[in-house]
């Protein structure tokens, strides 16, 4: 085993770098650069940001973990909840993260990526990690059952390549002083997000000690190192960082009214956190129920007592949905049934208030009002009576990439609100009990990426439907994230997506000449690796010596690419391109992502009318300074040339000052905006109308669940008496005359 | 649907990466075609019109993979190698028979079963052209003759004179192609097998029947539906590709006749093969995909043309290419605005603020006709996965994986509507046979009714249980006012519906029946903004090279808004029955009969009731 590594290190040479993409090829170099970090540097990520969307970061499984691992991936890339989290209580300080109270140096934030040689990667690291239960239904689906384990596509050799290269963090300490909290899941779950935050590394090992020492310690069904549910975990988390969050906000305010300031909890404020303050949304320090107004909706059941035609209504808030499966059905087919009408007889008779009886009654299930965040648990796992126990259903159901519900109520708000899959996690295995999960999850700007334990991986955006149920290797969808979002986006992000891929293309001729040493053959090799994503790809400092042909092509027309000011909907900032140089995609798109990620933040039902009238008058401007633009095309064309070596010399100034001063606003990598002020207050506003749904969540908690009114877990309880303690805590608040609309 | 795009190149690692022993099987076993007459309550569809029995299920051999071609089966499903590419099962059917050769486009023009108030100038024109070319024994200038002849509707590309030549020019008989199939040794074909009684079996074959041609994996095979039992499982040829595997393919409706098929096919490598039937010889169009190296969604002909046929390139493009041309290097010709993609410096590069245009890579009015292609659209960048033409050889109808439905004036070369689905990709699309209406299937799991008059979508059709994957229309149940069409899916069902365009014309009235109660009442005054708002053009298409000065109003591009469900009227299934174990791929409509296909090769043929075929056999 270690000649196997000796001699592949020995070999090393400059053509081994090409092994990036298709580890699979002859060249034995794999473990020199990952396939994310060929993907990253492909398209450098630019300054650091602050918002944490631009790290990808494996975590460590500790055994039977990575039911945890899964949900806190997805957890992580869904934005509107990291950012609450790291900013609830209060944005923490940077030292406070990387120091602990002692003032010793807790993680390194500058440490690097190994180089290929150092010590730590000696073959005895690497097979460190033998493969665990979850390799066993890996392998499944096929007839070897021990892979090599210098098999480089072998998910277990990746993991331990991305272990051994590091960075890795060690989540062992909490940082609760500075939060001002007991320790919790919450916090855990914070230290583990602001660790992320604050280092400097892209790529690298998270182990989650501390949260899963929590977890464990807290509650005892996940004390075992058995195989867990991931969405059981889901659930518990949710429930649990709203518990946390509520707890610290009561002795918050029992603080806050002997203080009797009106001002920011925090008076010490430094001139960095206040800029930081200043780059991040705001979050007031009583607002907790953001758990709620992300993940919560509203389910009504409307119950009809065949005697007396009675029809009685209940409302109950969810922060899941489970979903009954059928064999070769579609989720939007499963939310259908889900709100199918359903007999309420003989055992399960209604208690109707107004016969003062048990009676036959037809019970149905629709949605009141849509969460922001639609998490839809596939029902894989199925009590059967023969086996007197729970069975994986490999159903085949299709899931695709946006969504709208049919199943909601006639006054419902907004009843057409369009989802967009952005997270899936997936089970690997035969059966509950044993088994592995990893997650897929679309990240903001680098497109759809696989996380498997330590490993992170780039995926093509295809990949993410290959988990239907009928495919053979056991792996079929579990968990389900939806997220909120408009035509409009989605449109735009089609167009980047086209865009993206073009500049690729482009991009890739244009690198070709230049002869790159990290232009690889992955991209010839198969289009699974062409990433429909946009790549950033103003340089930084560091890396800008080794891209100077990229940078100029990336900047030379940047000055003529004048996004349109206060347009919410840039769809005419797109093919605006004055000159030929193909790159000058990788810009625009950019730009555009960073508008769109504005945009879905600020995720709004804007009168359909008014977008209308502003992009019409838009499209005018755009269309006359086209015509113009059209017609010395030639000219501009030189004058770009000129222009981008004058500006690559600001660009990079101007990087190298946000670099050094830490302070650039999020989006900063791209450029300025003008839009982006006036897009913020908007999206501002647009949140308003929600914040009395999520009181309406928070109504007076109903102390358990009815048997005449089955929840729609009721089953699910049934199926799984022992696990359905910490389930749908949340179900259990509910409000009887909710007034939502 | 296709599952994953084909590998631009195939891996080059060989058998010996299949380890746990996925025997690499010789291609001389091959299991053949198996026919069964299952019969039973669960293989009857029960309509209003009567009941449709089961007649033949014929499985369809799925061949062994090419042992050059093996595919690597990987046991980690987390494994990001791309898999081969699939496609479901399509058919492209036909019956030779000059009597009955109309396609079923048409033939609603002029339906024996009576009730043809409104015959459409078109389609009169279609049978006159057709005739002539029945008379005038195959004349190669047909497609001309019927240009010449028809004043209303023009043929593709007909002011080109650079076109024009070189179809007239050719002699009496129908071109066909110019390599055997059987004697090729091409590397791009595997294998060819013909029917030990070929030659016998045509001859028997009765002129009413209907061939059958078909994909499967990388096979495609002819069948005769007509045959006598036992013969009827078995291909009167098979053809096995090495690595492409057909995806799609179109029998010209038009050069069509006794001893004549002109089949086109488009592959998951790209390549086009145009492959007549009768003489079994085959020619080669994009080979070494010289013009575009992206898979083939959809292929057709063009109504009406001997020559021309489109074909959807995933890439987002659509290429017209001609069968007698040759294919030459392509570089987008630079009289509009570039789509970006092909050329890195390419110069001539105009800003445009319309995200969706139609760009013209060439026009069909190009004078440089020398080769292929004849014209060649970019419409996006996604995938395109159906497309379809109007019958009245106008407009073209390409749906998306982006859920965007677009309307082409193809004559004119330009984008006139762009619609988008309620939510995921549109997979399938058809016309009305009276052109009148456009449907569409997608992963919303709804069939879509748009209204090509009205510029609207009309009815939103719930009843799937997963995503759709064919519809098509029955043009021997559709009159001009009522109009029967199927629907199959991924949930394995085979839905029928019936729409009437009174019904269809309130489709506030019929949101009410279908929708509940009050929340209509203030929904309604949005209904009419939004009415109104998708008849105010949002952008302009982009002007087009020589067609700049198009006229506005009906060539101005309508982006329409998505309606929301609670305006939309909706239309329940008359039939929706599981028909299949496997998901379905196609479905279409005969005159005695529905067939249907699975993506696990099972062709099931559906005999339509007794009663009802007395009319049509008339």
């Amino acid at each position: 085993m270690a000649s196997f590594f000796n001699r592949m290190r020995s070999s090393a040479g400059p053509s081994s770098q090409s092994s990036g993409l298709s580890p699979a090829k002859k060249d034995p170099n794999a473990l020199q650069i990952t396939p994310l970090e060929k993907f990253l540097l492909d398209a450098p990520p630019g300054p650091l940001r602050e918002d944490g969307s631009d790290k990808f970061w494996g975590l460590e499984n500790f055994g039977n973990t990575c039911y945890c691992n899964s949900i806190l991936q997805c957890l992580y890339y869904s934005v509107p909840f990291r950012e609450q989290v790291i900013n609830y209580p209060k944005r923490t300080p940077l030292e406070a993260v990387t120091t602990t109270s002692t003032g010793q140096s807790r993680i390194d934030p500058n440490a690097t990526i190994l180089p290929p040689n150092h010590p730590s990667l000696t073959p005895a690291r690497l097979v460190k990690q033998q493969p665990q239960g979850p390799s066993s239904a890996r392998t499944a689906g096929g007839p070897t059952t021990t892979p090599k384990p210098e098999d480089k596509e072998h998910p277990e050799y990746k993991k331990r390549v991305a272990q051994a290269r590091g960075p890795t963090i060690s989540m062992t300490h909490d940082n609760t002083a500075a939060y001002g909290m007991p320790e919790s899941l919450f916090t855990s779950l914070k230290d583990i997000f602001e660790a992320l935050l604050a280092h400097k590394s892209n790529v690298g090992v998270v182990s989650p000690n501390k949260f899963l020492e929590v977890l464990k310690r807290e509650n005892e069904m996940f004390r075992s190192a058995m195989h867990q549910d991931a969405h059981e975990f889901l659930n518990l988390l949710l429930n649990e960082v709203v518990a946390n969050v509520e707890a610290h906000s009561k002795t918050l305010v029992d603080e806050e009214e002997e203080r009797q300031k009106g001002m920011n909890c925090s008076v010490d404020k430094t001139e960095f956190e206040q800029a930081l303050a200043s780059a991040m949304p705001k979050v007031a320090p009583g607002n907790t129920g953001w758990v709620h107004e992300l993940f919560e909706g509203t389910l009504t059941s409307e119950t009809k007592c065949l005697t007396c035609e009675n029809v009685s209504q209940r409302d109950e808030a969810f922060l899941d949905l489970s979903v009954d499966l059928d064999e070769h059905s579609s989720v939007t087919a499963c939310l259908r049934k889900f709100s199918e009408e359903e007999m309420l007889c003989e055992r399960n008779k209604f208690h109707c208030d107004r016969c003062g009886g048990l009676q036959e009654a037809e019970k149905r299930m629709k949605v009141k009002r849509l969460p922001k965040i639609l998490a839809l648990h596939l029902k894989r796992f199925k009590y059967t009576e023969d086996l007197q126990r729970l069975q994986k259903l490999f159903h085949r159901v299709v899931y695709p990439y946006h969504l709208r519900l049919f199943n909601t109520t006639d006054d419902a708000e907004d009843p057409d609100r369009l989802y967009e899959l952005y997270a899936v996690v997936v089970h690997i295995g035969g059966g509950p009990y044993h088994g592995h999960y990893i997650s897929i999850i679309k990240t903001q700007d680098r497109g759809w990426l696989l996380f498997d334990d330590e490993m992170v991986e780039p995926v093509d955006k295809s990949y993410v439907q290959n988990f239907f149920g009928d495919r053979p290797g056991l792996a079929c969808a579990y968990v389900l994230f939806y997220q909120e979002t408009i035509l409009e986006a989605v449109k735009r992000e089609q167009d980047a997506e086209s865009l993206a891929a073009a500049a690729k293309a482009a991009a890739e001729v244009s690198k070709e000449p230049v002869g790159l040493g990290l232009k690889t053959n992955g991209f010839m090799n198969g289009i699974h690796h062409v990433k429909s994503v946009v790549t950033p790809a103003t340089p930084t400092t560091e890396e800008t010596n080794g891209y100077t042909s990229l940078d100029k092509v990336v900047t030379e027309t940047s000055p003529l690419v004048e996004p349109p000011p206060q347009s919410p909907n840039e769809v005419t900032a797109l093919p605006q391109i004055p000159a030929s140089e193909m790159p000058t995609e990788d810009v625009k798109s950019k730009k555009e992502r960073a508008k769109e990620e504005k945009e879905r933040r600020a995720i709004a039902r804007i009168s359909a009318r008014q977008e209308e009238k502003a992009e019409k008058e838009r499209r005018k401007n755009l269309e006359n300074k086209r015509k113009e633009m059209s017609k010395k095309a030639d000219e501009d064309t030189r004058a770009a040339i000129e222009a981008s070596k004058a500006s690559k010399v600001e660009e990079d100034h101007r990087v190298a000052f946000e670099n050094g001063t830490r302070e650039a606003p999020k989006e900063g990598h791209s450029g300025p905006l003008g839009g982006l002020s006036r897009l913020k207050s908007t999206s501002k506003s647009f949140r308003k109308p929600r914040i009395f749904s999520r009181e309406a969540g928070r109504e007076e908690p109903v102390a358990d669940a009815d048997e005449d009114v089955a929840s729609p877990t009721g089953q699910e309880n049934a199926e799984r008496p022992e696990r359905s303690r910490h389930r749908f805590s949340g179900l259990r608040k509910r409000g009887s005359n909710m007034k939502l609309l | 649907m296709f599952v994953l795009p084909p590998p631009p190149r195939y891996p080059v690692s060989q058998p010996t990466s299949s380890p746990n022993g996925v025997p690499v099987q010789n291609p001389l076993v091959e299991m053949s075609n198996v026919l069964t007459h299952p019969s039973g309550s669960e293989y009857q569809l029960s309509v209003g019109e009567g009941t449709y029995f089961l007649q033949d299920n014929l499985h369809l051999a799925t061949p062994p993979p090419h042992p050059q071609d093996a595919p690597v089966t990987n046991p980690n499903p987390l494994a990001t190698t791309p898999a081969p590419p699939k496609a479901g099962i399509k058919l492209s059917m036909c019956i030779t028979s000059p009597r009955k050769s109309i396609p079923s486009l048409y033939r609603q023009a002029a339906p024996s079963t009576g009730s043809n108030l409104g015959t459409y100038s078109i389609k009169e024109h279609e049978k006159e052209s057709r005739s002539s070319h029945d008379t005038s024994s195959d004349g190669a200038t047909a497609q001309f003759a019927s240009s010449s002849t028809s004043g209303r509707t023009p043929i593709f590309g007909e002011d080109n004179s650079a076109l024009t030549p070189i179809a007239g020019k050719e002699g009496v008989k129908r071109k066909k192609p110019k390599t055997s199939l059987v004697k090729s040794n091409s590397q791009f074909i595997s294998r060819v097998i013909p029917h030990d009684q070929l030659s016998k079996r045509l001859q028997e074959h009765n002129a009413e029947g209907i061939f059958v041609f078909a994909n499967i994996d990388r096979a495609y095979q002819w069948l005769d539906l007509s045959s006598p039992a036992p013969a009827r499982a078995q291909p009167l040829m098979k053809i096995l590709f090495a690595k492409a595997h057909m995806l799609c393919h179109d029998i010209n409706a038009f050069t069509k006749g006794p001893s004549h098929i002109d089949v086109i096919m488009g592959a998951s490598t790209g390549d086009i093969v145009w492959f007549e039937a009768y003489s079994q010889k085959y020619v080669r169009v994009n080979k070494n995909n010289i013009i575009s190296p992206s898979a083939i969604s959809s292929i057709r002909w063009l109504p009406g043309s001997e020559n021309l046929f489109l074909a959807s390139h995933m890439d987002g493009t659509l290429i017209v290419y001609d069968k007698e041309r040759d294919d030459a290097a392509f570089v987008p010709e630079t009289h509009s605005t570039p789509p970006n993609t092909h050329i890195p410096n390419g110069n001539g590069t105009t800003t445009d603020t319309d995200p969706h245009p139609l760009h013209i890579n060439k026009s069909v009015n190009s004078k440089n006709q020398k080769s292929n292609p004849v014209a060649s659209w970019k419409i996006s960048n996604h995938r395109i996965l159906a497309f379809a033409f109007s019958p009245d050889n106008r407009n073209l109808a390409v749906v998306s994986e982006d859920g965007s439905l677009r309307l082409i004036n193809y004559l004119k070369e330009q984008l006139t509507d762009l619609y988008t689905s309620y939510y995921g990709a549109f997979t399938c699309v058809t016309f009305s046979p009276d052109g009148k209406y456009v449907l569409t299937g997608g992963q919303d799991d709804l069939v879509s009714i748009w209204s090509i008059v009205e510029r609207r979508i009309v009815a939103r059709c719930p009843g799937h249980y997963s995503w759709v994957t064919a519809v098509a229309f029955d043009p021997w149940r559709c009159d001009n006012r009522n109009y029967r069409f199927g629907s199959v899916g991924e949930d394995r069902r085979l839905l029928l519906w019936d729409f009437n365009v009174g019904m269809l014309r309130r489709p506030k009235a019929a949101s009410i029946r279908n929708r509940d109660r009050a929340s209509i009442s203030s929904c309604a005054p949005i209904s009419r903004n939004r009415t109104e708002s998708t008849q105010v053009p949002v952008g302009r298409l982009r002007s087009t090279s020589s067609l700049s000065e198009g006229p506005v109003g009906e060539d101005e591009l309508i982006e329409h808004e998505v309606e929301s469900r609670t305006v939309t009227a909706t239309l329940p299934p008359v039939m929706s029955k599981v028909i299949d174990e496997h998901p379905l791929s196609w479905v279409g409509f005969e005159e005695e009969c529905i067939v249907t296909a699975c993506g696990e090769g099972h062709v099931r043929v559906w005999r339509r009731p007794v009663d009802v075929v007395g009319a049509g056999d008339g």
